[in-house]
């Protein structure tokens, strides 16, 4: 009797079968590695090598000048700080607003369930709806809100021209947290109830209960919610692109909004390719801070 | 369960590398649009009547605001008399530009495109990316009667190095509209002139309504400058917002009828352009700048006699002019076609019917000489208004910083509009990043 014939007998794996077994993932991870090189990898290796030309066709060779230029230009860096501020201010009301609204979900409150549901509606929401909506809302002369408060016999506002910033982070707050309320919900229900009843034992109050052991377990939540939301936050272009326009003047005009305008306004897509590396940068230094802050918080 | 702290971190870095390459290529993409899905050299089959037979593609770019049955029309002919099925396909101004320029890169043009203004047509031929028209001008201009029949300031802004890159199919401008109810029940005429607006602002400011609702969007305060006696350009002194006195006074009396004189509410930081319409058609505003794109949503909001009045004057009577006009790429893969095409949405008749079908104003003078026109009081009070238009850029557009000045003005007018800061500061600031952009 052959080998080959023992191994079908017995159920043991033939030479052919390894090779099989060895090439078949890589077959099923063909597609999306296609998928990925052509639509994300080639973009992003062709914009590094437009990143080092200039001129409305970016075929001028200028080297790194599109580099240093960005730290000169005025204009960038006020849009840079602009949109620090908005994701400063994003990240840290979506959290606290989250970990509050998951605190009080996490109660097993009756409609709780239908609350959640609710909660999701702004997040699943297309953002030109969001945009669109808030605009018309904050819209001082002619907007829902301001007539509420004329009803009430209070005074109008001009959320859009005195505090835009904060206007367009209250939009991003209002939409992004009910999603940054389920990830705290399902964290806080992942922490067994035994660590809440040792504490009670050892007369532990509810706030004690929640700073010493929901908050220290909710870390790599809190630590997926922080790097997502400067993810995003840093590259938010539509709530000022919808809302405001940039405005007044330069105030919202966030970084990948100036962005867009140096690409498709002043068709300078060398520079804008530039700017958008050193986005990249940007966003890989504060992630990786974050991920390094996390691990050495949690022991990790 | 404690894992390698070498896998956690070399895993952390691959997950945090993705993370940032697919949030680059989001930021990198947010505002590309995809290349046409069916470019124009293709020959595609026909889905239409032709049931089968090939065709050839021809696309266009268009304002989804002027899409008109007149021109369907003409485009229904235009695919039998050819052919071809036009992939007619409607974008807003910002979107068609960034859809133009990804275009321009991919090197998959349209054959015919629709321009907001001169400006912006100019910016692209600088560049080589639009066809010159004097080739077919020499044919065909004299029978369709280019540039002769068209009003010399519809044709100046289309023309760069003493080359045609466009032809303006809509000639409009912007001029005072007003609630005719409202200046009654005041007792007032519509202004003429500053002083008189001046006059007739507190009869018709009250508690809830205003004279006057000035728009958010710094194009519609370039007549103030002009006619203040400034312009935006001067070509010899490279100067900006020039002669300096009269631009300062333009500023200064927009930001008083808004913070001094309290007749204008402060304009919304916003993206829409719609703003005073909206207040004029809910009777809380008596006047605004406008043009003709606000007639329908005006109409439509009813309950407002409309009127229209001359544009203000102040050392003299001016204003911007307003409209579209239409150019071929220069990489465009039927631009036969899209001459042909253009003869004709620009006849005459054509014109009339757009007219009659949608207010709109055109720019041939024997437009302006029809019954039909001269009879419309709204159509021929935008007729009377157009020989008082002037391109605001049309100096400073073939210098190719048109975008950035216009960015640096917009920042100028918005601060000082919006945000009530000090004019003579605001100007200083747009200075310094005018000097910056022009050298």
């Amino acid at each position: 009797m052959t080998s080959l014939a023992t191994a079908r007998r017995t159920g043991l794996p033939t030479r052919g079968h390894n090779r099989r077994r060895t090439l078949a993932p890589y077959a099923f991870l063909a597609a999306p590695m296609a998928f990925f090189a052509v639509l994300f990898f080639y973009p992003l290796v062709q914009e590094l090598i437009t990143s080092f030309y200039t001129g409305p066709r970016a075929d001028q060779f200028a080297g790194v000048s599109n580099f240093t230029r960005a730290f000169a230009d005025a204009n960038m860096r006020h849009s840079f700080v602009v949109t620090f501020e908005f994701a400063a201010g994003t990240l840290v009301f979506s959290i606290l607003i989250g970990l509050v609204l998951a605190a009080m979900l996490n109660a097993r409150l009756k409609g709780s369930v239908i609350f959640r549901g609710i909660l999701l509606v702004p997040y699943l929401t297309s953002i030109a709806i969001v945009g669109l909506l808030w605009r018309n809302i904050l819209d001082p002369q002619v907007g829902v809100l301001n007539r509420l408060l004329v009803a009430a016999h209070l005074p109008t506002q001009t959320w859009l021209n005195t505090s835009p910033v904060a206007t367009i982070v209250f939009i991003a707050v209002w939409q992004q947290v009910g999603y940054t309320t389920l990830l705290f919900l399902a964290g806080m229900q992942g922490i067994p109830e035994s660590y809440y009843e040792a504490a009670k034992v050892d007369g532990a109050s509810p706030w004690q209960r929640f700073w010493r052991v929901t908050l220290p377990l909710l870390a790599p939540t809190t630590l997926f919610v922080s790097v997502i939301g400067v993810i995003s936050s840093l590259q938010e272009f539509a709530l000022p692109y919808l809302v405001t326009n940039g405005g007044p003047g330069d105030a919202t005009s966030l970084y990948v909004f100036r962005l867009y305008d140096v690409a498709f306004t002043f068709r300078d897509f060398g520079y804008a390719s530039a700017l958008s590396y050193l986005m990249l940068i940007v966003i890989l230094i504060l992630s990786a801070i974050q991920l390094r802050i996390g691990r050495r918080d949690h022991g990790e | 369960m404690p894992r390698s702290a070498t896998s956690h971190s070399r895993r952390d870095a691959l997950r945090l590398a993705g993370l940032g390459v697919a949030g680059l290529a989001g930021a990198g993409l947010a505002g590309c649009s995809r290349a046409p899905s069916t470019p124009s050299s293709n020959t595609t089959t026909s889905t239409g009547s032709g049931g089968g037979n090939k065709s050839k593609t021809f696309t266009m770019y268009w304002n989804p605001g002027h899409v008109y049955k007149a021109y369907e029309k003409v485009v229904k002919q235009f695919e039998s008399d050819h052919g071809v099925t036009v992939n007619w396909q409607k974008y807003q101004w910002p979107d068609l530009q960034t859809k133009l320029q990804t275009d321009i890169s991919a090197g998959t043009l349209p054959d015919l495109v629709e321009q907001p203004g001169g400006d912006t047509a100019i910016s692209l031929a600088l560049t080589g990316d639009l066809l010159a028209l004097d080739p077919y001008i020499a044919k065909d201009g004299e029978k369709m009667g280019f540039p002769s029949d068209w009003q010399s300031a519809s044709v100046r802004p289309w023309q760069h190095g003493g080359k045609t890159y466009g032809i303006q199919i809509h000639l409009t401008c912007i001029q005072l509209y007003y609630n005719k109810t409202m200046l009654h029940d005041a007792g007032v005429e519509p202004p003429s002139t500053w002083d008189e607006l001046l006059d007739v602002g507190p009869k018709l400011t009250h508690a809830n309504t205003y004279a006057l609702a000035l728009n958010q969007v710094a194009s519609y305060s370039d007549p103030w400058f002009l006619q203040a006696g400034a312009h935006l350009y001067d070509a010899d002194s490279k100067k900006v917002l020039t002669p300096r006195d009269k631009a300062m006074k333009a500023l200064q009396f927009q930001h008083d009828l808004i913070y001094k004189h309290k007749f204008s509410p402060p304009p919304t930081a916003s993206s829409d352009y719609e703003g005073p319409q909206k207040l004029l058609s809910a009777k809380r505003a008596a006047m605004i700048l406008s043009g003709p794109w606000d007639i329908l949503p005006i109409k439509q909001a009813g309950g407002v006699d409309l009127g229209l009045a001359l544009p203000l004057k102040d050392a003299q009577r001016k204003t911007t002019l307003a409209g579209s006009g239409v150019v071929i790429p220069a990489k465009a893969p039927n631009p036969d076609l899209a001459w042909d095409l253009i003869k004709r949405m620009t006849a005459l008749k054509v014109e009339l019917a757009v007219t009659e079908e949608a207010t709109q104003t055109m720019p041939r003078k024997s437009w302006g000489k029809q019954p039909q026109v001269k009879s419309n009081p709204v159509v021929n009070a935008i007729a009377q208004a157009l020989p008082y238009g002037v391109d605001w850029a049309q100096e400073l557009a073939p210098t190719g910083k048109l975008p950035q000045i216009d960015d640096a003005f917009n920042t100028l007018y918005q601060s000082v509009a919006i945000s009530n800061a000090d004019p003579a500061t605001a100007m200083s600031k747009f200075d310094s990043a005018a000097a910056k952009v022009l050298g």
